[in-house]
């Protein structure tokens, strides 16, 4: 029975009882074939908790698959890290920000010993745990404001999926219903009736821009249809199922139980999918949207109210234009021939119009185009597809081949779409369930494949997701390579750990909260990483079996986001169109297209997170792409951590290092007076999250005279190690 | 303080912790160096100069990648026939298959080159008149003919030449021989960019990507106005004594921090890692800084003319970066859209005459001055597009000013020094400068990309990475070494 109800909610109640009959149908493989398989690909079950000696360390079950593997080696969990250290690090790795000096006086304070458990509660509730996440799943996602290639044309709905996704992880929507909005939003309302016409609501059209964010360049018919929907099947795979079906593609996988027909077997899921054609003005780059109100709480209110504001930058362009024309009319002679306006208005000798009028009209022009491609943004689009409406209407249910060499025009063997067989154990077709009246043949393809994949019975999917989080919560996964789970991984460091958890995490409903929480709260997140047993070290110098905790550098976008917040001048408002942030030197200028992409915002609109600035693919913002961020042009399973000297000249030479600098040194006379002990001591807190030692008030003495020199304190503190590495 | 003297000197110091960079802190690196095959020892610095495979006599590879589709019919292809046809249909459609068809459109006029081509050097070599100044350098130079990419769109294509792949996300060549042998200039970036002073190729700086490989190894753009490379000068307001007071300061905090903390090599490498930034300060402006260069240099690259001073200056700077141990260099010429580019659908012979005229005598200028300093025999130089151009014109008419298409199947390249044999020919088109001529596989863009690797002292298949469950290389599934290319 235990199992039973931890099983897939979609399978009707009355069919549960002949699962055990009925789970080849479903297109997983029954258990004699199971036995045959290797891990990971059959469904973990009965994992017990291991007994270990050291149990008065155990916080919760986490523990003791760790603890039991340490004391194998003879080594144990390192001390619990100081609550100093816990709180910093908690902020962090949950919202991506440091604490506040209140926040972590309070907390150093509270004698309740649930005082830790609490804050992971409380951060967990923080809006701003969305905007750290969304960012780990936007580089899964391939995230980006624009196709790439030539041109580099601007994906002007894209930015609808990121708000969707830090939305969906701050509701803490169910994984296996964030798979299914993905990959076949448009395929849940079931059509029963016989004059239905399908339809789906704007969050899910929404959520299904995850299948068009790869790079696009100008269509070339079939060949670019075939590229498209191949990448459309590689990409779910190695996101949702941690497998590379990539190079299946062209060839029997050479690692991996992938045969190239299981590569078009499953990409033949995809084969209704209908991109929209290009609107008018879109010229032939990108497809179009589709409609997608705006569904937030709010959103459409704030739609518009950013609409009247930039429309009314327009109507007063267009105002001032037509005014200037009369001028111009009224004084020039028409003898000498059409003035053009923008000469005239710019003409100094001119007296028709004044100063500020002059300089007024050359900032909204210079803003026009910008603002035309906002307001674009702000329809109620996204960038999303659907099923095809199928004959009479729109192309049928092709017949899918497997193209020899991967080459579009090189058709080979007929496939019928099926799940892949490493999982599986054959190449039986899936069972695609149609309407009643087979009105809409082209309709539920998608849905078979994401009901499979979120299922309960999918032996991977639930592994792959909890070694995600478990990667990003200790530094490393415990299968090394996020995205394969394939022979080439090296296999799991904890296999018994990673089926308990993917078990948990079923039985939880898929909560990413509540695993968030399982994890964060065990005593193993909770180890100290300063000081290394030697003994330890010696054993596992990689720390894979984690006797202690991963020190680790913040990712590009919480070192950005840090400076801005400490400097106090982080701005917190959430959502929205993408942010264009001022680039160093003359980049802008050198690295774009046209005047419509990146236009500079100087004001606080530019200092929102980091998550929200404009991701376009030919231009990686330098700040970010030195430590290591790139802006995706395809699925990015992990980031690297590298050190070089150009991070340090931008910390230490950059212009926004220096400007946050100067807010931060006024913040610290602002909260900490005139005492100079005081100031450093307040500065410490801020940037750094604890006091100074002697020593160091000592050294940075000199600093704290006055502002001016208190610029130089903010500056040394951004360029401390500790400022951007995590105990 | 710190509880062990980390080193007897500063110097020590500095060299020990840089050199124990990625111990942990490049933890992507070495993780993936574990799991893969590379060759030999994971690296502990990610720029350390690493050995070649086999001996091979270039240190350094000056990249010239002209954007756009350079017609190879008007530059270093002669063909008479063409000029026969003029005006007329290519006979029958040769050797046409599908994949030929769409922007290939064969009911269009033949264009010949107007322009005069003439043998040059004891090799013979053919050259139209568009490049006299590298026509008397034509016997330092060997020619490839026919090369195929796989798309003949410019992002594509651009992306098949500069990464290996028509699709972004990989490592660029220059990123690959970064990886493979590290740099000797430590003060330096190993891998420096300079484009276009006019704006910026196609796919921006996706060019110069490091794709999956660490980020250390992504190009670093060389600006020529204004600091060299970003954030290369000091806050405004310090001096540089202040400056370096602060630099004391971080580095004293620094190993405060160190000391309370076990497995530091990380920590260590990223105090080196500013040790390096302050150095990087006065070494990179000193590049740029051409005033040092005396008159006939400055004439050599054509400074002294307008229309050649750009392209001129980026080949001098690529000299100045050899010099100092630069590792690689890729020049860009051309922006992507617009007459700037070598993408010349209207009036080929006009455009010709423009692109041709900006860079010939930057460019034989460089091979002259390399090669009196002695420096030619340790640089390989490439000199490419993305592809080449149709024997047709580009609309249904001919018109006054014919233009030419895209054409994915007959790119033309040519690559000096280092090893290269001077004066040999790899590959051969047709009559028409339309494709490959001969029955055999034409020669492919991965089969250039493991003769540039080669010519580095590499074999392609064992400069690998491991990413996304797949060992990756340069030329994907393996390229041949065009061996007629190499001395």
């Amino acid at each position: 029975m235990r199992k039973w109800r931890t099983t897939n909610q979609l399978i009707p109640k009355a069919t549960l009882i002949f699962l055990g009959v009925l789970s080849p149908l479903l297109g997983f493989a029954d258990k004699s074939t199971e036995e045959k398989k290797r891990w990971p690909f059959f469904k973990p079950e009965n994992i017990s908790v291991p007994k270990v000696k050291d149990a008065d360390k155990i916080t919760n079950e986490i523990d003791s698959f760790i603890i039991q593997k340490l004391e194998s080696k003879d080594l144990t969990l390192s001390p619990q890290a100081s609550k100093q250290t816990l709180i910093r690090r908690l902020y962090f790795d949950l919202i991506g920000l440091p604490p506040t000096p209140e926040q972590i006086e309070f907390f150093i304070n509270d004698q309740d010993p649930n005082a830790y458990s609490t804050l992971v509660d409380d951060l967990l509730k923080d809006p701003r745990y969305g905007e750290r996440w969304a960012r780990f799943w936007l580089d899964l996602a391939r995230y980006a404001d624009t196709a790439g290639y030539e041109g580099d044309p601007d994906m002007p709905y894209a930015w609808r999926y990121r708000d969707y996704v830090i939305d969906s992880l701050n509701r803490d929507k169910r994984y296996d219903l964030f798979i299914k909005e993905q990959l076949a939003g448009d395929e849940f309302t079931e059509i029963m009736g016989a004059g239905e016409i399908p339809i789906a609501s704007a969050e899910k059209i929404v959520a299904m821009t995850f299948l068009r964010l790869a790079p696009f360049t100008e269509p070339r018919g079939d060949e670019t249809r075939h590229e498209l929907l191949s990448e459309m099947t590689s990409t779910t795979s190695s996101v949702f199922l941690g497998l590379t079906v990539g190079c299946a593609k062209c060839h029997d996988h050479k690692y991996d139980q992938i045969p190239t027909k299981d590569f078009y077997r499953m990409k033949a899921f995809f084969n209704t999918v209908q991109i929209m054609p290009p609107e008018r003005g879109d010229g032939f780059q990108i497809g179009g949207p589709l409609p997608a109100d705006f569904y937030r709480k709010g959103e459409k209110e704030w739609a518009n109210k950013r609409r009247q504001e930039f429309e009314s930058i327009q109507g007063e362009l267009n105002k001032l234009t037509s005014e200037f024309k009369t001028r111009m009319t009224n004084n020039v002679n028409p003898d000498k021939g059409k003035v053009e306006l923008d000469g005239w208005v710019n003409n100094r000798n001119n007296d028709k119009i004044t100063e500020a009028e002059r300089d007024r009209y050359n900032e909204l022009k210079k803003k026009v185009p910008h603002t035309k491609q906002h307001l674009k943004r702000l329809r109620p689009m996204a960038m999303s597809l659907r099923h095809s409406f199928g004959p009479p209407y729109e192309p049928g249910v092709p017949t899918s081949r497997v193209m020899i060499r991967g080459e579009y025009d090189n058709p080979g063997e007929v496939v019928e779409a099926g799940f892949l067989s490493c999982i599986t154990g054959d190449q039986e077709p899936a069972k695609i369930r149609l309407d009643p009246f087979k009105r809409w043949p082209t309709r539920s393809r998608r849905m078979a494949l994401a009901k499979w994949i979120a299922s309960a019975e999918n032996p991977l999917t639930a592994r792959v997701m909890m070694n995600r989080l478990w990667g990003r919560h200790f530094g490393r996964g415990i299968v090394a390579t996020p995205s394969d789970f394939g022979k080439l991984s090296g296999g799991p460091s904890h296999q018994d750990l990673l089926d308990w958890l993917a078990i948990r995490f079923v039985k939880e409903n898929w909560s990413l909260k509540k695993m968030h929480r399982l994890m964060v709260n065990s005593s193993t997140y909770k180890q100290d990483s300063k000081r290394i047993d030697p003994n330890a070290l010696a054993k596992d110098p990689n720390n894979s079996l984690l006797s202690r905790f991963n020190r680790r550098r913040l990712e590009a976008e919480a070192i950005r986001d840090s400076v801005l917040f400490t400097s106090g001048r982080l701005n917190p408002d959430m959502f929205g169109l993408p942010i264009f942030p001022p680039l160093p030197g003359d980049i802008a200028d050198r690295v774009k297209y046209d005047n419509s992409k990146w236009a500079t915002d100087p004001g606080k609109e530019g200092r929102k997170r980091s998550i929200y600035i404009y991701q376009q693919r030919t231009l990686s913002m330098p700040f970010l792409q030195t430590f290591d961020a790139l802006v995706c042009e395809d699925t990015i399973p992990r980031r690297q951590s590298s050190v070089t000297p150009l991070q340090a000249l931008a910390m230490y030479n950059g212009n926004f290092a220096n400007e946050e600098s100067e807010y931060f040194a006024k913040r610290i006379v602002k909260e900490a007076g005139n005492d100079p002990t005081k100031r450093i001591k307040r500065a410490f807190y801020i940037a750094l999250s604890r006091q100074p030692s002697e020593e160091e008030i000592k050294e940075l003495l000199p600093y704290a005279a006055n502002e001016e020199k208190l610029v130089g304190l903010s500056r040394i503190l951004y360029n401390t190690t500790e400022f951007t590495y995590v105990d | 303080m710190l509880t062990e003297p980390l080193c007897q000197t500063r110097r020590d110091f500095l060299h020990r912790s840089w050199n124990g960079i990625g111990a942990l802190g490049l933890s992507g690196i070495l993780a993936d160096d574990l799991l893969g095959k590379t060759i030999g020892q994971p690296k502990t610095n990610p720029l350390e100069p690493q050995k070649q495979h086999f001996p091979r006599k270039a240190k350094h590879c000056i990249f010239l990648f002209m954007q756009g589709g350079v017609s190879q019919m008007d530059s270093f292809e002669n063909k008479p026939r063409l000029r026969e046809l003029h005006g007329k249909q290519i006979p029958g459609t040769p050797g046409v298959s599908g994949e030929l068809q769409g922007r290939l459109s064969f009911a269009h006029s033949c264009v010949g080159s107007p322009f005069k081509f003439a043998q040059h050097g004891e090799s013979g070599r053919w050259m139209s008149e568009l490049f006299p100044d590298l026509a008397t350098q034509a016997d330092k130079l060997a020619f490839i003919h026919g090369i195929k990419t796989d798309n003949q769109n410019h992002g594509p294509s651009t992306y098949h030449v500069t990464t290996g792949s028509q699709f972004p996300g990989s490592p660029s060549v220059g990123s690959w021989i970064q990886y493979g042998l590290g740099t000797e200039n430590q003060s330096m970036p190993g891998y420096v960019v300079i484009q276009d002073p006019r704006g910026a190729p196609c796919n921006g700086a996706a060019v110069w990507a490091n794709g999956y490989l660490p980020a250390a190894y992504q190009g670093t753009l060389l600006r020529d106005q204004g600091s060299p490379i970003l954030n290369l000068n000091r806050p405004h307001s310090l001096t540089e004594a202040e400056q370096r007071q602060e630099f004391d300061v971080i580095k004293s905090l620094n190993e405060l921090h160190l000391a309370k903390r076990s497995n530091i090599s990380e920590l260590e490498a990223r105090i080196s890692a500013y040790e390096l930034a302050f150095r990087m300060q006065t070494a990179a402006p000193e590049i740029v800084d051409i005033s040092d260069e005396p008159s006939h240099i400055r004439e050599l690259y054509g400074l002294d003319n307008e229309k050649t001073a750009g392209f001129g200056r980026q080949c001098l700077l690529a000299r100045r970066l050899v010099e100092r141990g630069v590792r690689y260099s890729l020049l860009v010429h051309g922006v992507q859209i617009g007459s700037h580019s070598w993408d010349d659908h209207g009036n080929v012979k006009g455009g010709m005459i423009k692109h041709s005229g900006e860079v010939d005598k930057p460019i034989a200028g460089l091979l002259k001055d390399l090669s009196q300093r002695g420096l030619l025999e340790e640089t390989l130089i490439v000199w490419a597009s993305e592809m080449g151009r149709t024997p047709f014109v580009n609309s249904s008419k001919l018109g006054n000013n014919p233009g030419r298409e895209h054409n994915s199947y007959a790119l033309c390249m040519w690559m000096a020094g280092g090893n290269v044999k001077a004066g040999s020919t790899a590959g051969s088109t047709d009559e028409y400068s339309l494709r490959s001529a001969g029955n055999g596989e034409p020669i492919h863009v991965r089969d250039v990309h493991s003769t540039i690797l080669n010519l580095m002292g590499m074999h392609d298949t064992d400069l690998t990475y491991q990413h996304a469950g797949r060992i990756r290389k340069l030329t994907d599934i393996g390229g041949k070494v065009l061996n007629e290319l190499i001395a």
